[in-house]
C-alpha cells in the first residue's frame, strides 16, 4: 500500500477512536449514557427512510459549503466564509421574488436561483478580490465578511422587506409557489442536493483531468513557476473564489425557498463552519465531502431529534462536530508525522 | 461656556471608547504575543466565549467580579491548550485547528451558558462615586469606568516593555522570527510557542470575562460577536507590536463608542447596517495595512508558511 494510503487508514482509525472516546466522556459528563445515547444518534441520523431524508435535507448546505472551500483550498487559499455566502446569496435570491412576485415559474425559479449563485459569488469574489490584488488574507476577511452577511439579512427583514401580514415576526413574505425549489424523492430533500452532488463530480472531473486543473496545481506549488507557464494567480484567485461563493450562495437561497418558505433570521444552523470541517475531514477532496457530508448532516439531525426527544440541547451537536474536528486533526497530524519519520 | 459643554462631551468619549475596547485590548493583545511566537490562534473567538461564559457564571454564583475575571482567564488557557496540543503536538494546520477551538468553545458556551441566560452579576465600583460627576473632563471618565480599563492598559504596556527589554522576550521574538535561529541559541522553541499559545488563550478568557462581568453585566450566546476574528485582524494592523496595540484598538473603541452615539442620537438609519460597522472598519484597516505591507513591515518570519507570502 501507499504510504498516503496508510496514513490515511491510520488517521480514520485513530481519528474516530478519539471521536468517539471523547463524545463518549462528554456524553458521561452531562449524565447519559455514552453507548446507548450514541447508537441512538446513529439511528435518528440514517434509522428510517424519515430521519435519511432529514440528514439529507442538512446534508445539502453543508455539502455545497464543503465545495465553496475545498474548490479554493486546490489554489492553496483557506477561506472560512460559507456562512456570509450563504447569507448574501439567500439575500440576492430573495431580492428577485420581492421583486417579480407574480412571474410565472419558468422565470422566477430560475432567475431567483441565480441571483442567489451571483450573490454569494460576489460576496466571495469580493475577498478573492482583495487576496490577489491587495494580499489581504482570506481567512480573515472571510471572517468578518460572515458577520456582515448576516447583519444585513437582519436589516432587511426587520426593514424594508418585513412582511406587515406576519404580525411582527422579522421575516419576507411567503415565497409564492413558482418560487420554491422543487423537492425530490417525494421528501423534504430538495434539488440542491442533486446539483451538490453534481457539482462536487464536475469540479472532481475538472481538477483531475482538465488544463484548469493543472494550473491551480502549477499555481498553488510555486506561484514564479506558474507565471512562467503563462498562469494567472489573480484570474484564477477570483474565479475559485467566485465559482466557491456561488455554490455556498445557492445553498442559501435553497434553504430559503425550499426549507423555510421565506428570508428569516436563522436559515442557517452554521453551515458554513460545518462546511469547512467537512471540507477539512475530506481532505480538500471534492467526492470525499460527499459521504463525509452527509455523516455530519446525520449527526445535526440526530442533534435536533435529541433535543425533541431527549432533551438534550442542541448545542450539544455543535461540541461533537468541535471533537470531531478536533479528533481528525490530530490524528492526521500524527499518522502524517510518523510516516515521515520512520519512512 | 461652550468649552465647558466641549469638554463634558470630549470627557463622555473618552469614558464610552474606553470601556468598549477593554476587552478587545485584552484579546488583541494575547493574540498578538501568540502570533510572536509564530503561531496563529483563530481560537480565541472560542476562548473569548468561555471565558465570557465561565466568568459570567463565576460572577454570578459567588458574587466577585475578581473571581469572575480569574475563571473566565483559566477557561480560555484550558481551551488553548487544545490548540497547543494540536499545533505542536500532532503538527496539526494551524488554521483549521483555530476553528475546531472556535467551534468547541462555541458548542461548551452555548450547551453550558444556557443555566447562566438571564443571570445578574454586579460589575467592579465605578472609579469613583457620583459626585464626582460633574468635574470637568474626568467627570464621566472617573463615573463610568471601572478599575478593569486602566488595569488592561497597564497590561498592555507591561507586555510591550517584556516582549522589547526582557531576555524571555527577546527569545520569543527570535522564535517568531526563526525557529531554526531558536534552537540554535539553546532555546526550545516548541516551549516558547506553547507559552505563547497559553498566554494567548489567559488574556483572551479574560477578554470575554471583562466583556460579560464588567462590560454587558449579562450572558447570551454567541454574545463576543465575531471580536476574536476583529482581534485577529487588528493584530495586523498593530504590525505585532504591543504598544501599537493600544492606539489600534482604541481607535477601534472610538468608533464602536460613535456607533452607539449615533444610534442614540435617533438617527433613523437601522440598527443592523450600524452594527456592520465595526467589521468593515476592521476590514478596512487590514486593507490599507495589506496595500503598504512593503514598507511598514513587522510580521514574524514563521508566521509566512501560514499567512503566505506576497507572489
Amino acid at each position: 500500500m501507499s504510504a498516503a494510503g496508510s496514513i490515511r487508514i491510520i488517521a480514520i482509525v485513530g481519528g474516530s477512536a478519539a471521536f468517539l472516546i471523547g463524545a463518549s466522556i462528554f456524553l458521561a459528563a452531562i449524565g447519559r449514557p455514552p453507548l446507548a445515547t450514541l447508537s441512538q444518534m446513529v439511528l435518528y441520523a440514517f434509522g428510517d427512510s424519515y430521519s435519511l431524508s432529514e440528514s439529507l435535507v442538512k446534508a445539502t448546505p453543508i455539502l455545497l459549503c464543503a465545495l465553496a472551500v475545498i474548490l479554493p483550498a486546490r489554489l492553496g487559499l483557506i477561506t472560512v466564509g460559507g456562512e456570509g455566502q450563504l447569507y448574501f446569496g439567500a439575500l440576492t435570491g430573495t431580492a428577485v421574488v420581492i421583486a417579480l412576485p407574480a412571474a410565472p415559474m419558468v422565470v422566477l425559479l430560475p432567475a431567483m436561483l441565480l441571483a442567489g449563485a451571483i450573490g454569494g459569488g460576489a460576496w466571495s469574489g469580493i475577498a478573492g478580490l482583495l487576496r490577489a490584488r491587495c494580499n489581504v488574507n482570506e481567512t480573515i476577511s472571510t471572517l468578518l465578511m460572515n458577520y456582515v452577511a448576516v447583519l444585513l439579512v437582519n436589516y432587511v427583514i426587520y426593514g424594508a422587506w418585513k412582511d406587515p401580514a406576519s404580525l411582527g415576526w422579522p421575516a419576507t413574505m411567503m415565497f409564492p409557489p413558482a418560487a420554491i425549489v422543487p423537492s425530490v424523492f417525494g421528501t423534504r430533500a430538495h434539488v440542491g442536493l442533486i446539483v451538490g452532488i453534481a457539482a462536487a463530480v464536475v469540479l472532481h472531473i475538472s481538477v483531475t483531468h482538465t488544463r484548469w486543473g493543472i494550473a491551480l496545481r502549477v499555481l498553488a506549488g510555486n506561484r514564479k513557476v506558474a507565471a512562467m507557464a503563462g498562469f494567472s494567480f489573480v484570474k484564477q484567485t477570483l474565479l475559485v473564489m467566485a465559482l466557491g461563493g456561488a455554490l455556498a450562495g445557492f445553498a442559501g437561497i435553497c434553504e430559503t425557498s425550499a426549507i423555510q418558505g421565506r428570508l428569516q433570521a436563522g436559515i442557517s444552523v452554521g453551515y458554513g463552519l460545518t462546511g469547512f470541517l467537512v471540507a477539512w475531514l475530506s481532505g480538500q477532496n471534492f467526492l470525499r465531502a460527499i459521504p463525509i457530508a452527509i455523516l455530519i448532516g446525520g449527526l445535526i439531525a440526530a442533534g435536533d431529534a435529541l433535543q425533541l426527544y431527549s432533551k438534550i440541547p442542541s448545542a450539544s451537536a455543535t461540541i461533537m462536530q468541535g471533537l470531531l474536528f478536533v479528533a481528525a486533526l490530530g490524528a492526521s497530524g500524527l499518522a502524517g508525522r510518523g510516516t515521515a519519520r520512520h519512512g | 461656556m461652550a468649552e465647558t459643554e466641549a469638554l463634558a462631551i470630549a470627557g463622555s468619549w473618552v469614558a464610552a471608547m474606553l470601556r468598549s475596547s477593554t476587552p478587545l485590548m485584552m484579546v488583541t493583545l494575547g493574540e498578538t504575543l501568540t502570533q510572536r511566537v509564530g503561531i496563529v490562534n483563530l481560537g480565541v473567538e472560542g476562548q473569548m466565549l468561555c471565558g465570557a461564559c465561565v466568568g459570567f457564571a463565576v460572577a454570578a454564583a459567588t458574587g466577585s467580579p475578581v473571581l469572575g475575571f480569574a475563571a473566565g482567564a483559566t477557561a480560555g488557557l484550558l481551551l488553548s491548550f487544545v490548540h497547543a496540543t494540536l499545533c505542536l503536538g500532532c503538527d496539526a494546520n494551524q488554521i483549521g485547528s483555530g476553528i475546531a477551538v472556535f467551534t468547541l468553545g462555541l458548542g461548551l458556551s452555548s450547551y453550558f451558558g444556557r443555566s447562566a441566560i438571564g443571570g445578574k452579576v454586579a460589575g467592579l465600583a465605578p472609579l469613583a462615586d457620583n459626585s464626582f460627576a460633574d468635574a470637568l473632563f474626568v467627570g464621566p471618565i472617573l463615573t463610568q469606568l471601572t478599575a478593569i480599563a486602566p488595569f488592561a492598559i497597564l497590561v498592555v504596556l507591561i507586555a510591550g516593555l517584556w516582549l522589547y527589554r526582557t531576555r524571555t522576550g527577546l527569545n520569543w521574538r527570535i522564535t517568531g522570527e526563526s525557529f531554526q535561529t531558536a534552537r540554535a541559541l539553546g532555546i526550545r522553541p516548541l516551549l516558547v510557542q506553547a507559552q505563547g499559545i497559553l498566554v494567548g488563550g489567559l488574556l483572551s478568557g479574560f477578554a470575554g470575562a471583562i466583556l460579560s462581568v464588567d462590560y454587558t453585566q449579562t450572558w447570551a450566546n454567541e454574545m463576543t460577536k465575531g471580536r476574536g476574528f476583529v482581534a485577529v485582524g487588528l493584530v495586523i494592523v498593530a504590525r505585532w507590536n504591543p504598544f501599537l496595540v493600544l492606539p489600534v484598538v482604541l481607535l477601534f473603541g472610538l468608533s464602536e463608542a460613535a456607533t452607539l452615539r449615533l444610534q442614540a442620537t435617533g438617527l433613523t438609519l437601522s440598527p443592523y447596517l450600524i452594527s456592520c460597522l465595526p467589521y468593515l472598519v476592521c476590514l478596512g484597516c487590514v486593507i490599507i495595512v495589506a496595500v503598504r505591507e512593503g514598507r511598514i513591515g513587522g510580521m514574524p518570519a514563521e508566521l509566512a508558511s501560514v499567512f503566505g507570502r506576497r507572489r
